[in-house]
């Protein structure tokens, strides 16, 4: 008797959000048409942390190095709109806004940091800034605007990335609601993946599913990923409603965003969680409102204090808002990694799992230079960035 | 209120004066006026009106002296200043 | 929103019960609460009390006798609510909820209502099915267009209703009240449900009546109410000025071959009602799906009670019934919650008369089976969801690419995410992006605010 038809493919994404798409995006630009690709997610693509997130295109000059991973990805941003568009791209740049007279000082410090990567960003006194922004309250100190970054629609862009890849490469699959239940595995080497539609003989898995990442390592026993489910709550207004057109944050979200945890992510209570403000225009004249960071595990209810006092923080910013219908809220889990950079590469003890996960709140910005990484260092050729920070064997050490 | 407590009342749509009955909806009043488009879609720029009149659909947003409301649930005042929905 | 330590400039209502809506459920259920001697306040999101089966007709149409006969009934039931010592509050939108709160505003003002036991009496809204031109000025759901023809306001002179089940009726008979001519009115199910119909009708007195006034009604004016036809579209600039109307099949597929098109100035389209149950969600109360009551609905016990101890729930969000079902599970629901509260027993003839009623009206709705054909009246650029204009074509490619969930959807193509939370185009939507007629729909996610509020009234809201 023959033995049961298996399909068999190249590749396997496991994790159709932003940055499960952007791997197969940049996979199917860089191997061969023939080379076939099956993405797989357990629920719809984007349907979980890139459904329930903000766009924000973000590029972060605190580092040398940051700054040339943020910056190369928004270029791919614009590479992507260049070749498919259809995800509500908006390059509105973003306005660091002052509050407080110690906001006022890290204006400078933020201009430098920009500067000094050669990149330019401006400060605009109370006057420039209500010339930029009406909708602005009168009496704030001033602001740095940065005109690179932007604003996406995350959803409809991981539709667009996989078009694209499917039009590039017909051998491209996707496969919502197709869960992985587990991994074939001879010796240290990967040789298939099980999923509720039936199993996927395969060399080659790349893990991309964020929050869920550490999941997937674990049906491999592989010592547990540092990734941590931090919620956010998120708001968004009617159409029309908008009293802003540029991106906005509070100067201080980047202390906030970007600093380390002070508790422990691990646990699912104690932590009171903390918020800055981030609003961002859409296309239809809604406005979205975050952002709060909160650990408590997988719980998706919404933490009404948070949201409330974010929504007063952004009312001090855009008095406006106040007479805006809140038409939704809704929480999103960010993948957290302990170290505050994501995973991307190989995991060595396992030949075949690759990792791309953890990339907490930025993964909107970073998920194009994310997915050309892995595609560069699958394919084995050299890559756009140093990887070597990011490397996922960093937590074997 | 009961109907003999109703009176006459005038506000405008658009610059147009309308005149209606207290206990109307703002929806009622510009549908006795034969204003059934009552806005712009936000995407495709159609003309939009009343759809459900219960307030469950938000189709009849209009902007009543500056608030973004449902004409359906709104009732009319004297004097009040309507504006059709969507893009200012 | 109630954490923060601010405790919100708002105001606050206590009461030992809290109602939402003022229809016949709402109605019946705080006038006996009332005069139990519990504080009552229902909150209304209507104008005036009597949700949408006890709308009184407007001066601008008195004279013309344009009520049936159910409205005695319900001109009772107000009066005895007006009675009763129930406060009322309406033109309120409720947007946030928990087991004993309720938060709302009314005239940009925030409000919370604190309570022993909450009463979910919502009812229920029009079940839209997307066809070619239903998003023109003019095209409204039946039940709009009757509460336009109650209010006398209708423009123009010639009116076409269409859609499915016995609440057409109570549309034709208004426009015919206020004086417009209904050039059409068109039943999608075929003559036999109507016939399956007629026992049932018959064999209940509220009923009966009620339908003997209606056929009075469309006889007087010469309308015929015509079975296996319906509304393939319409069209017309700016507004509706023509419809076209032809045969459907059994399953309420349309048959292209009948299509012909009349002038008309304003069409009403309803095929039946969905129970608005949004609210019960967000309060955490189970729910299961019968299509024959409407999709999804509440579930509660013999005492209108639901799966949360304090949270009750009677008449159209327990499933579609009518209004005579609505009072029954009103009176109910108040007796149950008296005698959590008092001590009082309930009185077992409650019971035994609701569940009645719910046999009764299972029973005629039974006649009314969902028509799954009716999703191919929509084409290819026929908006399916009105806030966010997006198309049929898109919501098909969104299914394709995202998944098949309610959830993939939304994500896919935007469709459910504007203001109306996915009420209008929701319950279709998945049939319809799949391509799978008759397919139900998965239950929403429910968050705050269950319907738009500003961002004041949050800012505002009473904690606590």
């Amino acid at each position: 008797m023959a033995a049961p038809m298996v399909e068999t493919a190249d590749l396997v994404v496991a994790g159709g959000g932003i940055v499960g798409c952007a791997v197969v995006h940049h996979l199917a630009q860089l191997l061969p048409p023939q080379t076939r690709i099956v993405l797989l997610d357990r629920g719809p693509i984007a349907g979980a942390t890139s459904g329930s997130c903000m766009g924000h295109l973000m590029v972060t000059p605190d580092t040398p190095q940051e700054y040339a991973f943020t910056a190369t990805s928004l270029a791919l941003w614009r590479e992507l709109q260049q070749q498919e568009g259809g995800f509500d791209y908006q390059p509105t740049g973003a306005l660091y806004l002052a509050d407080a007279p110690e906001d006022v000082e890290l204006l400078p410090v933020l201009q430098r940091q920009f500067r000094d990567n050669g990149d330019r960003a401006d400060i605009l006194d109370p006057a420039q800034l209500r010339e930029l922004e009406p909708g602005l309250a009168p009496d704030l100190p001033g602001a740095l605007f940065y005109p690179g970054d932007g604003v996406v629609l995350p959803m409809a862009a991981c539709a667009s990335m996989l078009r694209h890849a499917q039009r590039t490469n017909p051998n491209v699959q996707v496969r919502p609601d197709c869960a992985v239940t587990g991994f074939a595995t001879d010796g240290d080497r990967l040789t298939g993946v099980r999923t509720a539609q039936g199993p996927i003989a395969t060399g080659s898995v790349v893990n991309t599913a964020g929050v869920w990442a550490p999941e997937l390592t674990a049906m491999l026993r592989q010592p547990p990923l540092p990734i941590h489910p931090r919620a956010g709550n998120l708001v968004v207004t009617g159409h029309h409603s908008t009293p802003i057109k540029t991106q906005l944050l509070e100067v201080s979200y980047l202390r906030f965003a970007h600093g380390a945890a002070q508790v422990d992510p691990t646990r699912t209570t104690g932590d009171p969680g903390g918020h800055a403000v981030n609003m961002q225009p859409q296309t239809h004249g809604g406005c979205l409102i975050g952002s709060t960071r909160q650990f408590r595990g997988l719980d998706r209810t919404l933490n009404r204090d948070l949201v409330l006092r974010s929504l007063a923080r952004a009312c001090r910013y855009a008095p406006g808002l106040r007479h805006a219908p809140i038409v939704r809220t809704w929480v999103g889990l960010r993948p957290y990694s302990v170290d505050k950079h994501p995973l991307i590469g190989p995991w060595p003890p396992v030949r075949g799992l690759w990792i791309a996960a953890g990339h907490e709140g930025l993964g909107i910005s970073l998920a194009p230079v994310t997915g050309r990484l892995i595609a560069q260092q699958i394919a084995g050729v050299p890559t756009a960035v140093d990887a070597t920070p990011y490397l996922p064997a960093r937590f074997l050490r | 209120m009961t109907d003999a407590e109703r009176t006459a009342v005038e506000f405008t749509f658009a610059g147009a004066p309308v005149r209606a009955w207290s206990g109307d909806t703002v929806a009622m009043a510009l549908w006795a006026a034969g204003h059934l488009a009552l806005r712009r879609s936000s995407r495709d720029g159609a003309a939009r009106g009343v759809f459900c009149s219960m307030g469950v659909c938000y189709d009849c947003l209009v902007r009543v002296d500056g608030e973004t409301l449902r004409a359906c649930t709104t009732l009319v005042r004297a004097g009040m200043l309507v504006e059709p929905g969507g893009k200012p | 929103m109630n954490a923060a330590a601010d405790p919100g400039a708002g105001r606050v209502l206590d009461a030992d019960v809290g109602v939402v809506g003022a229809g016949p459920a709402g109605l019946a259920a705080a006038g006996s609460l009332a005069r139990a001697g519990l504080s009552v306040v229902v909150l209304d999101e209507g104008q005036r009390a009597g949700g949408q089966i006890f709308r009184q007709p407007s001066p601008r149409v008195a004279g013309c006798g344009a009520a049936p006969p159910s409205h005695r009934r319900g001109r009772g039931l107000l009066a005895a609510f007006a009675q009763s010592g129930a406060r009322l509050c309406s033109g309120v939108t409720v947007w946030d909820a928990r087991p004993g709160r309720l938060w709302f505003e009314q005239a940009a003002e925030s409000w919370l209502v604190r309570c022993e036991r909450v009463l979910l009496a919502p009812g229920a809204y029009d079940r839209s099915i997307p066809f070619p031109g239903w998003t023109l000025p003019g095209v409204v759901t039946a039940g709009a267009l009757q509460i336009m023809g109650r209010a006398g306001v209708v423009p123009g002179k010639r009116a076409l209703v269409a859609g499915s089940g016995p609440l057409l009726l109570p549309t034709v008979a208004a426009l015919l009240g206020a004086g417009v001519q209904v050039v059409a009115a068109l039943e999608a199910s075929p003559r036999s449900s109507a016939w399956r119909a007629l026992p049932g009708l018959l064999g209940h007195g509220g009923r009966r009546a009620e339908a003997f006034w209606y056929l009075r009604k469309l006889l007087g004016a010469r309308v015929r109410l015509r079975s296996g036809w319906t509304l393939f579209g319409c069209e017309g600039e700016d507004r509706v000025q023509r419809a076209l109307i032809g045969k459907v099949d059994a399953e309420g597929r349309p048959r292209r071959d009948t299509a012909r098109s009349i002038e008309v100035d304003v069409v009403g389209a309803g095929f039946g009602l969905v129970p608005s149950i949004e609210l019960g969600l967000l309060l955490g109360c189970r729910s299961r799906c019968d299509p024959r009551r409407g999709g999804h609905c509440l579930d509660v016990d013999g005492e209108q009670r639901t799966s949360v101890p304090t949270v009750f729930a009677a008449g159209e969000v327990c499933g579609i019934g009518g209004a005579e079902v609505a009072i029954a599970e009103g009176e109910l629901a108040a007796a149950a919650i008296v005698k959590d509260l008092r001590g009082v027993p309930v009185p077992p003839a409650l019971a035994v008369a609701a569940a009645r009623e719910r046999r009764a009206a299972d029973r005629l709705l039974g006649c009314f089976p969902p028509l799954p054909g009716l999703c191919d009246l929509a084409t290819a650029d026929t908006i399916v969801c009105r806030c966010e204009d997006v198309r049929l074509e898109q919501t098909r490619a969104a299914a394709a690419l995202h998944g098949r969930s309610l959830r993939a959807i939304k994500v896919g193509c935007r469709a459910g995410m504007g203001p109306c939370q996915g009420r209008i185009c929701g319950p279709s939507l998945q049939a319809l992006a799949n391509g799978l007629p008759g397919q139900p729909a998965d239950l929403p996610v429910v968050q705050v605010p269950v319907k738009p509020v500003r961002v004041q009234t949050v800012l505002d809201a009473p904690r606590g």
